[in-house]
């Protein structure tokens, strides 16, 4: 009977009630939408360093990591990594070349990270392949060998489809190797940075520039079935990777792993900043309902409903008031971000400087589940810290004189 | 039988700079059945006095014994227990819960005392039909009237069982049909189901009821009467 108590106390004063019900969903939609906003974000941006930068997992002869040197390199490549695509938990590998070489165009010089691939292997591990704005993907066309570079060193170094490029560095040897590759193809990718920076060539032709023997790979790449369980994936890899290093992507990118996991808390930060707004508006809401009830609230007591009751009862109103508010608030917010999870929000205003950081320009919205589990909790207990204060002004209220107020 | 036994009751209230005995030195008893009116002008201090006999307020001394229960000498929690099951109350403003209808009102007591639906249903039913509001039990306190409202407050009070039923100025904001109506009400049920009830009254007619008159002026009982 207290429960239909409360309930019905909640719409004594409709108008009251609606404008802070209003107010707390506009809180609450605005809240989740802004938190699948970032989370879109932040699964954009993940995506696009797994697929296209750096893959889920990768595995490198011990120390490789620290200076990418060239004599430190996987033997047996083609055959660990075959074992390795065997695994059930495992999509794709691919094995890879590394170098740093030393770029001269007509127009300019560069840096960067040259990676000789199989272009088939690769395929199915990064998306390169799709991130072609011009020209082919690694396509043999002549005597020179072909080279896929980023838009952004393309329009650096005034590049082109068909240009030439010096490629020179330090081979196996330890020689100064230098070589001209022909652009077949320019690709572009969310994360300009990445694209300044990263030239594809076929790994028999890195392999030959480098003087390196047969069957070796600086880097094995892979992607997993299921990007939610790598360490257990890890660990399976490690088994056949022997003494060379396996790595997730959170260990080769750690920037990113701590972006990603201070997003959650940034997350339970805006929300809770909202939800102390709006806690402040149901405590004055509550206050006045307690206030005009003061009367009643002492006959109450008269009668023999025991202090306990009367928390409880202001703390169901409150709750009440409040998931009203919450439930209307998270389901309107699940709708709009429901939509642009499939139509894409277009930030491209500000393209410039979120692809810099590696971050698209077309965000869809993600909301995990147990996000809204968790504003729904919170929501519940803004509604019950709100009744605190209120709940305890009605406890010390004097039945005698409460039922004799005016 | 004696139901309230009131030993050297006093009740002094102290404000910055003023002092006031509002009850001083009261010794009363009252027996099972009574219908009693206690009387006096404002500021008297009979409204002071039915409070601590409810438990409502304390006493600054003396005793307060309902059926051997010393209930200034429970703790509030004890004491909010002891209201519920023995006490009922009537108040002048009705006091009525506006967001429950009068059966709701009256089985309202019921439900905190941990009745099954049925035992509230069917006591509430008779209850709303002694004081003739069979047809009107599912009306919200704003659609009746005050007289109408007063009656289910009476049976509010009576809900629980009491031991007695202690009325402050029940009859001062209804009319003289309603008061009359109220009146004859309260007195079938106090000759028919025996129940004591204590008024707190300025009005001549709850006098003219009552078949014990007690006058109280300046905290002290003046005349006790017994018609």
């Amino acid at each position: 009977m207290i429960w239909s108590i409360a309930w019905r106390n909640v719409w004594r004063n409709k108008v009251r009630s609606i404008i802070m019900i209003v107010a707390i969903a506009l809180g609450l939609v605005a809240g989740v939408f802004s938190i699948a906003f970032m989370q879109g974000a932040v699964d954009a941006r993940i995506e696009s360093a797994t697929r296209s930068e750096i893959s889920h997992i990768q595995i490198h002869a011990p120390h490789f990591s620290e200076n990418n040197e060239t004599g430190l390199y996987i033997t047996q490549a083609k055959e660990l990594s075959e074992k390795i695509e065997n695994l059930n938990d495992l999509e794709a590998a691919s094995y890879r070349l590394i170098a740093e070489p030393f770029i001269m165009a007509a127009h300019g010089t560069g840096g960067g990270k040259m990676l000789g691939i199989v272009p088939e292997k690769e395929k199915r591990v990064s998306n390169i392949s799709q991130k072609l704005v011009e020209g082919t993907y690694l396509e043999k066309d002549g005597r020179m060998p072909p080279v896929l570079i980023g838009e952004k060193l393309a329009t650096k170094l005034k590049l082109k489809v068909g240009s030439k490029v010096n490629v020179q560095m330090v081979d196996m040897s330890g020689d100064l190797s230098s070589k001209g590759y022909r652009v077949c193809g320019i690709f572009k990718t969310v994360n300009t940075s990445f694209d300044e920076t990263n030239l594809f060539v076929l790994y028999d032709d890195l392999q030959k520039q480098l003087a390196m023997p047969d069957d070796v790979a600086h880097e094995i790449a892979m992607i997993c079935a299921n990007a939610d369980d790598l360490e257990t994936v890890k660990s399976k890899v490690q088994q056949l990777a022997g003494n060379n290093d396996v790595q997730i992507w959170k260990e080769l990118n750690p920037e990113m792993s701590i972006l990603t996991e201070s997003m959650d808390e940034y997350m339970y930060i805006f929300i809770l900043i909202i939800l102390l707004g709006l806690c402040f508006g149901i405590i004055n809401t509550m206050l006045m309902a307690v206030l005009e009830r003061t009367k009643e609230i002492g006959m109450l007591m008269a009668v023999g409903m025991n202090k306990r009751r009367i928390f409880s009862m202001i703390m169901l109103e409150s709750v009440m008031l409040t998931l009203s508010g919450g439930v209307i608030g998270v389901f309107l917010g699940t709708l709009i971000t429901k939509y642009f999870e499939t139509a894409p929000i277009d930030v491209s205003a500000f393209s410039e400087g979120m692809e810099k950081y590696g971050y698209a320009s077309q965000i869809y919205t993600s909301l995990p589940s147990e996000m809204l589990v968790t504003i729904t909790i919170l929501v519940i207990i803004t509604g019950m810290v709100s009744a605190i204060y209120p709940a305890r002004k009605a406890l010390k209220l004097n039945p005698a004189e409460a039922t004799r107020t005016e | 039988m004696k139901i309230i036994q009131i030993k050297n009751l006093h009740k002094i209230y102290n404000s910055d700079s003023v002092s006031v005995h509002a009850v001083n030195g009261v010794d009363l008893s009252f027996e099972e059945g009574e219908f009693t009116a206690i009387v006096g002008p404002s500021g008297s201090g009979k409204t002071t006095l039915l409070n601590i006999v409810g438990g409502l307020d304390e006493a600054t001394e003396g005793s307060v014994e309902v059926d051997g229960v010393k209930i200034n000498e429970l703790s509030a929690r004890k004491l909010t227990d002891f209201r519920m099951k023995n006490i009922g109350f009537v108040f002048q403003a009705y006091n009525l819960v506006p967001v429950l209808t009068a059966k709701e009102n009256v089985e309202f007591i019921m439900h905190l005392q941990g009745a099954n639906k049925n035992d509230r249903e069917a006591r509430t039913t008779e209850l709303l039909k002694a004081v003739g509001l069979g047809e009107m039990m599912n009306r919200r306190p704003s659609k009746l009237s005050g007289g109408q409202q007063q009656r289910v407050a009476v049976a509010r009070a009576l809900a629980s069982k009491p031991k007695f039923v202690l009325a402050d100025e029940p009859t001062a904001n209804l009319d003289s049909h309603s008061t009359e109506n109220l009146l004859d009400i309260m007195e079938l049920l106090n000759k028919e189901e025996n129940i004591t009830f204590i008024f707190s009254t300025h009005d001549q007619r709850v006098v003219h009821k009552a078949r014990r008159v007690i006058t109280i002026e300046d905290g002290k009982i003046i005349s006790d009467e017994v018609k």
